[in-house]
């Protein structure tokens, strides 16, 4: 199976690519928001290089979030646009599975939290227990750092953090007793090629917004106020 | 037979298009969400790019069908997209989608002006017509009068200094308690009403071929408080009047100081008034021009016309880049 892995949920934007005869790559094209200029000109060189057409893949999986919006807009436009393009079916991914997925691959055990920076001083996370397996202890959410930082400092268990979200408030995060920090801030393509082998595939993505649009947001306060 | 698809997400209309090189429309798809901007008062970015997101891939698929094209593996020769100006989370869909499409089918793409396009529908249903050509560009986004030499070749003779002209109509709709769009709900109101009833303002009136409706929204706030008592049909009529006649001033203006010009055009949202219409075809008979009014469905927002400019630009300056980006402020004049 020919699959392509595109991740967009953070200001980096990177791809995967795994082929028939077990060639298998990841690469990050871009680190600072450059998803529109890289990502296409990025999967149309990685094609050329491994001697396929978009027509030979035979799935593409995408981050759909939660993370920032203008590169998911971007990712998951790109994914659409393929698979409805080639007719090769389309299978989507969360932004905190990859991070979760991507620290178990690099052989971090425990219990996991996966921080995906969210702007406007919130970060979208989720709670996972790394073992032999990946399992997700919460549901995705949206909260202050703050907040996580006083759960776990008062909690006192031992927990590792990862994520963009983690790294944009590191001496919060790492001044938490019984707390390491796994270093990662892309969500991992390698993870998302693994998962999207095996995954359901869906016939439309919507990303994970996880927060209102602004406009609805303060358009529903002041009506209330 | 060489067929472009076309794509167009600038705002809050999702569009696809299949036009073939004689500019002949295939197919024309429009799924608007302008439903879920109402409540706001005026497209919410937000709100349209989420739209746009969900509403892309199943346009496009109509858009092909219904020009009885295989949607995986379509007869297609080149994917045109709007790359500009508009609201840069829109965009970003479109071109993205664009490009992706472009990718899968193996196949140039090129990144279309907006505004461009608006210039081109008129060709889409008028293959005779004969240039130059003066257009009046008005919407909810833009007001300005485009003197055009021949397809692709043009020079912005004036636009407004503040408001554009759909934005007047959305400011005073929203004065009277009228609903989102306001264009529409006024021109409907319009029809039953006496213009000049209300005193107005045209402003502009200078030697210049530049627009101002900002002045004229507040000149309806003034007049519509001093005199309470004029019905809103009287109102909407009289507003409805001073906008076009700012627009026709200058229109005629130009019929003088560009005397070989063969055609007045009308193009963009506010093209569908029926006061504007009506307005430009008076003028147009004045000067002894044709009056190239589009179809209500070519005047708004649309992928026929992006196919159009498509094809020019495609043929004039080849392919884009993979790496093109959105310009949300693409101003026609610049242009290459
Ligand atoms: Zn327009």
């Amino acid at each position: 199976m020919n699959i392509l892995a595109i991740e967009t949920a953070t200001p980096a934007c990177a791809i995967g690519l795994r082929t028939n005869d077990g060639f298998e790559l990841g690469w990050v094209l871009d680190e600072d928001r450059h998803h529109t200029e890289v990502l296409s000109a990025g999967i149309a060189r990685v094609l050329a290089e491994t001697n396929l057409r978009a027509r030979d893949l035979d799935r593409v999986v995408v981050d759909r979030g939660p993370g920032l919006f203008t590169g998911l807009r971007v990712g998951l436009a790109t994914a659409l646009g393929l698979s409805e393009g080639t007719g090769c079916s389309l299978v989507a991914v969360s932004s905190l599975e990859l991070l979760a997925h991507g620290a178990h691959l690099g052989g971090t055990r425990g219990t996991l939290v996966c921080c995906v920076d969210g702007r406007r001083g919130e970060v979208f996370l989720q709670n996972f227990r790394l073992d032999d397996d990946v399992t997700a202890l919460t549901a995705a959410s949206v909260a202050t750092p703050r907040s996580v930082v006083i759960e776990w400092a008062t909690n006192g268990a031992p927990v590792i953090f990862t994520g963009d979200g983690v790294e944009r408030y590191l001496r919060d995060f790492a001044a938490v007793p019984n707390a390491t920090v796994e270093h990662q801030v892309v969500p991992s393509v390698a993870a998302a090629l693994l998962l999207g082998a095996t995954r359901d595939t869906v016939a439309q993505v919507d990303p994970m917004y996880l927060r209102e649009a602004d406009a609805v947001a303060n358009f529903t306060t002041r009506q209330r106020s | 037979m060489a067929l472009a698809l076309a794509i167009e997400t600038s705002c809050d209309d999702t569009a696809a298009a299949v036009v073939d090189a004689q500019l002949h429309v295939h197919s024309s798809v429009i799924e608007s969400s302008i439903d879920q901007h109402r409540a706001f008062g005026g497209v919410v970015p937000e709100l349209a790019g989420r739209a746009h997101l969900t509403t892309i891939g199943p346009v496009v698929r109509r858009a092909l069908v219904e020009a009885g094209l295989d949607p995986h593996a379509p007869a297609i020769d080149v994917v045109a997209v709007t790359s500009g100006p508009g609201l840069i989370g829109s965009l970003l869909i479109g071109l993205s989608a664009a490009k992706a499409y472009a990718l899968a089918w193996d196949l140039p793409f090129v990144g279309v002006n907006h505004l461009e396009g608006h210039l081109f529908a008129p060709l889409l249903e008028r293959p005779d017509l004969q240039w130059p050509i003066v257009t009046l560009l008005v919407s909810g986004g833009h007001s300005m009068i485009v003197l055009q030499h021949g397809p692709g070749e043009h020079e912005v003779l004036g636009e407004t200094i503040d408001d554009a002209a759909g934005e007047a109509y959305d400011k005073v709709a929203r004065w009277l308690g009228l609903a989102y769009p306001g264009g529409p709900e006024i021109d409907r109101l319009a029809a039953g009403g006496t213009p000049g009833t209300l005193k107005l303002p045209v402003s502009m009136t200078g030697e210049d071929f530049d627009f101002s409706f900002s002045g004229l929204k507040t000149a309806v706030v003034r007049a519509t408080e001093k005199h309470p008592e004029v019905a809103l049909a009287d109102v909407a009529a009289s507003f409805q009047a001073a906008v076009s006649e700012q627009l026709l001033r200058k229109l005629r203006r130009t019929l003088v100081a560009y005397p070989d010009v063969r055609a007045v055009a009308l193009a963009g949202g506010v093209a569908a008034n029926s006061a504007l219409r009506r307005g430009v075809e008076r003028v147009a008979q004045e000067f002894a021009v044709a009056a190239l009014l589009p179809s209500l469905s070519m005047c708004t927002d649309n992928a026929a016309m992006i196919a159009a400019a498509g094809w020019y630009r495609f043929a004039h300056g080849g392919p884009s880049d993979l790496a093109l980006s959105a310009r949300p402020s693409w101003a026609l004049a610049e242009i290459s």
